[in-house]
This record gives C-alpha cells, structure tokens and sequence, in this order.
C-alpha cells in the first residue's frame, strides 16, 4: 500500500518549505523519491484529487495541495473535482 | 484536589482569526468573546483540552485513539492558519502523567507524548480565549476523524475517568475543561459545498446536537452519536466526541448558555461546575 507515501508526501507540502517549493517548481522530480504506484504517480500529478480521494487518500492532506497551489490545484478546481467523488 | 470548575465548548475553525482580523465585529468574534468572557468568570488554573488532531499531531504511523500530552510545553500551530502566531503553551507533565495514570487504571488504554507539537484545533480556541497563554493547557487526544472511532459512550466514560484523577490530585487547582470540534462539517472532501473548502452535509444533525445539549439530555446524545451518525455528518463529524468528553468530565448538567451558529455546523457553549 503506498496510499502511505502520498498522505506523507501531502503532508510534506505542509511541513517542508523547500519540498513545497520544489513541487511548484517541478512536481515530477520532487516526487520521485517517493515509492509510488504509477497510478498514483499520474494521479498526483494530473492533480487527480477525485481519483486519489477513491484510492483512499486523506481529504485534510489532500487540500495542502490547493492550499498552497502545487500540481496544478487551486482551490475552485480542487472543488470541482473532489465533490465529484461524492 | 483539583476541581472542574467549569467547561467550555467551542468550534477551532482554522480561518476564524483572519476572519475576525477582518471584521472585528463579525457573528464569530462575538461568540468567541461571549466563550472569553466565561472562561474568565471561572478563573482556571489550568485548561484540560479534549482535541482532534488532524494528523498533524500524529499521522498513519502512529495513531492512537486517545492519548495525553505529557509535557511542560509544547508548541503550535503546527498547520499555518492565517493570522495566528506559533505559541509556546505552558502545560503540566506532572498533573498531564497523573491522568493518564488514572486512566489506564480505570480501562483506558491512554497513549502519550511527551514531544509534540499541536494544530489549529488545540491552538484557535486558545487564540481567541487566552492569547497570553498563560493559562497551562494539558491536550487530550481522541481520534475522532478516522475510522473506526472511539463509541460515544466510551469517550463520555473517559472525561469522567478524567475528572477522578484531578479529584485525586492533592493540589488545589481550578480546572476547566474544554471540548474543541464541530457537529457537522466536511473539510476539503466531496460533501464541500461550491466554491468552498468546507460544508455542512448534515444540519439537522447540528441542530438536534444543541437542542440536546441545551435539553441536558446527553444520554440521549451518547444514544444518538453513532459512528454512522458521525461520519454522516462530516469528514471532522466525529469532533463531538470531544464535546461528549468534555461534557463527562463536567457531568452533563444544564448548560450555562449554548450559542450555535448553526449554518455552519457547531455552537458554543458554557457550563459551571459544582
């Protein structure tokens, strides 16, 4: 289950500054560290909260990435796309 | 001994002190400065905070459903809601090892920690109530956001195993106890309403939860708050639980006032000891 890494690394955008503004500037490699399925991977950087959200993502972790604006969320998009998980 | 003199309930909403930054004399600053105003008149010695930590606390490496800061100080926000300052919060290890002491003995299987830092949920309500944080504050951690959640029943049970162990502690010392959390809220999950980072999938549930609370008919809260029923009513609807909590360790008697700002999905409220 690497459902973990991608609650962690949400957290992460939180925690870590430099993190944060690595994954503004480019998501991909900052997230390579990560042991990540490679749907996780296309999710997380498609900003792919619905799919995420259903893979059993953490929704509290999850809205670190609107919040701080990193791969590609904000919040009106991050809206429109978790609440159509419901 | 330590006495509950008093217990408080109240919302921890991550955006009200940039809100009442704002706009000095919204709803939410006048209901937060009605809570101030209690908490005053009951002149504690130190606060016992039942919280929810929002995995900023703990995380999915080490999740207790209860567990006591056992700890001088501690720190926080730890999460960044606007408009409010990382404190340094004053608490009691002694008093915080005491409780959890007497709540194992009793059947509760209390976690700890002794380094920690704490989230809005802990620090909002002290922003407001004590910005000089000079009141100690011992948190206790209920796990009420993720499943499988603690029984109303229990959680009542453990802020009465609470307010045994402050009986039992020699010095004399004016307790309030105060329960932090919402009745019904979705934070940043499908039931968010438009345009929003939040929602009140279930306001029925928000009112019924004051009316009972007003009632003191907590029994038939405990009856009412089942973990069905608390993850209906939001991503965070577990949150009563530390109201259930607070209202254990307060007895459950008739509230001072009960305040709900019902639109979105909690109250405050206030109770004397006695």
């Amino acid at each position: 289950m690497s459902v973990y890494a991608v609650n962690y690394l949400c957290r992460e955008v939180l925690r870590d500054h430099a993190f944060r503004a690595a994954m503004k500037a480019d998501p991909a490699s900052a997230i390579a560290r990560y042991d990540l399925s490679e749907d996780e991977r296309q999710a997380l950087l498609a900003g792919d909260v619905a799919k995420l959200y259903r893979m059993g993502v953490n929704a509290f972790l999850m809205g670190y990435l609107p919040r701080f604006e990193v791969c590609g969320l904000t919040l009106p998009l991050y809206n429109e796309r978790i609440r159509s998980a419901a | 001994m330590a006495e509950i003199v008093g217990a408080l309930g109240v919302p921890h909403t991550p955006f009200y002190p940039s809100l009442v930054e704002r706009e000095p004399q919204c709803e939410t600053a006048k209901l937060f400065a009605a809570v101030t105003d209690a908490l005053a008149a009951m002149q504690p010695d130190l606060i016992v905070m039942f919280d929810t930590d929002h995995l900023n606390t703990f995380f999915f490496d080490n999740l207790p459903i209860f567990a006591v800061g056992v700890a001088d100080r501690f720190k926080g926000p730890n999460d960044e809601p606007r408009s409010v300052p990382i404190y340094t919060i004053k608490s009691r290890a002694d008093l915080a090892g005491h409780i959890r002491g007497l709540a194992v003995e009793a059947g509760f299987d209390v976690a700890m920690t002794q380094q920690f830092t704490v989230d809005h949920s802990v620090v909002v309500p002290l922003h407001f109530m004590t910005p000089k944080m000079q009141i100690p504050v011992i948190p206790f951690f209920i796990s009420g956001h993720l499943a499988p959640l603690p029984s109303a029943q229990r959680c009542f049970d453990v802020g009465l195993a609470v307010k045994k162990a402050l009986q039992s502690w020699s010095e004399p010392l004016r307790v309030v106890v105060i329960g932090s959390g919402s009745f019904s809220l979705e934070v940043f999950g499908p039931r968010i309403a438009p345009g929003k980072s939040d929602g009140v999938p279930d306001p029925a549930w928000a009112k019924r939860v004051c009316a009972l609370i007003e009632q003191g008919d907590i029994h038939r809260l405990i009856a009412e708050a089942t973990p069905h029923q608390l993850q209906r009513a939001g991503n965070v609807g577990g949150e009563l639980l530390d109201w259930i909590a607070m209202l254990g360790a307060i007895g459950g008697g008739p509230a001072k006032f009960v305040k709900p700002q019902l639109e979105q999905g909690h109250a405050y409220a206030a109770w004397n000891g006695g």
